[in-house]
């Protein structure tokens, strides 16, 4: 990225993160319908196991002794799923409150109107946005992009060799969604790596 | 006890001392930096040898990252999926 970096560390030991409103909204987007999945993955296991991409969030640990990880998913997966929803609601946490939206934003099972995000002009007008983060929330930062990441690419229907095989109206925002993400994950990464 | 109860305990017995590796193989979707990170913070190992599984991940589509007994690398597995990498744990020999 060119510029300041995204990240800097404040003398309190947080970091600092520097983001563009749009980038904020999405963020908050992509996490919400996120916690959504996982709790609803909770809430009906079974239902869950038949959703590609919870195969992809909790793997099979045994690849040849599907006894065997039939069983360990049944002890690790409400654990993990639980984690895994905690690290998105802490992302939520740290983008703060939706001051762009009128109505109760503690209200989550709203989910979010698309039209009213297209609706919206272009948002230059609004000012960057600083995301405080502290040793706790960039942990969970970097489990939950990539927990993002590995839900848009069961979407995108990424193959094993990288390659998108979704199309559609779709498939460019959710690309592009999902590189974007993938970016400021390294950023962050590269931001704590000394 | 029959001699060949003790033969079967015995074999079980040598069974349990064989180790178990973790393995963590190759997605399109994590990033190598990320990767990386993940082996440094969580297995405190080396920038250098943290990279250098990263690299055999990559290259070899997967790599043992852990050794021990099975117990333990169904915890690292646990983490690694916490971490969302894909991981799995075999026995050594396999």
């Amino acid at each position: 990225m060119s510029g300041p970096e995204r990240f800097q560390l404040h003398e309190s030991g947080a970091w600092l993160g520097r983001f563009d409103p749009i980038e904020i909204d999405l963020l908050r987007l992509a996490s919400t319908q996120l916690v959504d999945m996982l709790d609803a993955g909770t809430a009906d296991p079974d239902g869950a196991a038949s959703d590609g991409v919870f195969g992809r969030l909790l793997p099979a640990a045994y690849r040849d002794d599907d006894e065997a990880a039939a069983e360990f998913r049944r002890f690790t997966a409400p654990g993990l799923l639980e984690r895994k929803a905690q690290n998105a609601r802490i992302v939520l946490n740290s983008l703060g409150t939706d001051s762009s939206d009128s109505t109760d934003s503690s209200d989550s099972s709203d989910s979010p109107d698309p039209a009213d995000e297209a609706a919206d002009p272009d948002e230059e007008g609004r000012e960057p946005v600083t995301v405080r983060l502290d040793a706790e929330a960039v942990q969970a930062w970097l489990r939950s992009l990539t927990d993002l990441r590995l839900t848009l690419a069961d979407r995108l229907q990424i193959s094993p060799d990288g390659v998108v095989h979704l199309t559609g109206t779709n498939a460019a925002f959710l690309r592009e969604l999902y590189e974007w993400l993938g970016m400021l994950q390294e950023e962050l990464v590269y931001a704590i790596d000394v | 006890m029959t001699k060949t109860a003790e033969q079967t305990e015995l074999r079980e017995a040598v069974a349990l001392d064989r180790p178990w590796v973790t393995l963590v193989w190759d997605d399109p979707v994590n990033l190598m930096s990320y990767v990386a990170y993940v082996f440094r913070s969580y297995f405190g190992v080396t920038p250098e040898e943290a990279e250098r599984l990263m690299l055999q991940v990559h290259h070899n589509g997967r790599a043992v990252v852990a050794t021990g007994n099975r117990e333990t690398m169904e915890r690292h597995v646990e983490a690694m999926h916490g971490y969302g990498l894909w991981a799995t744990l075999a026995k050594a020999d396999e």
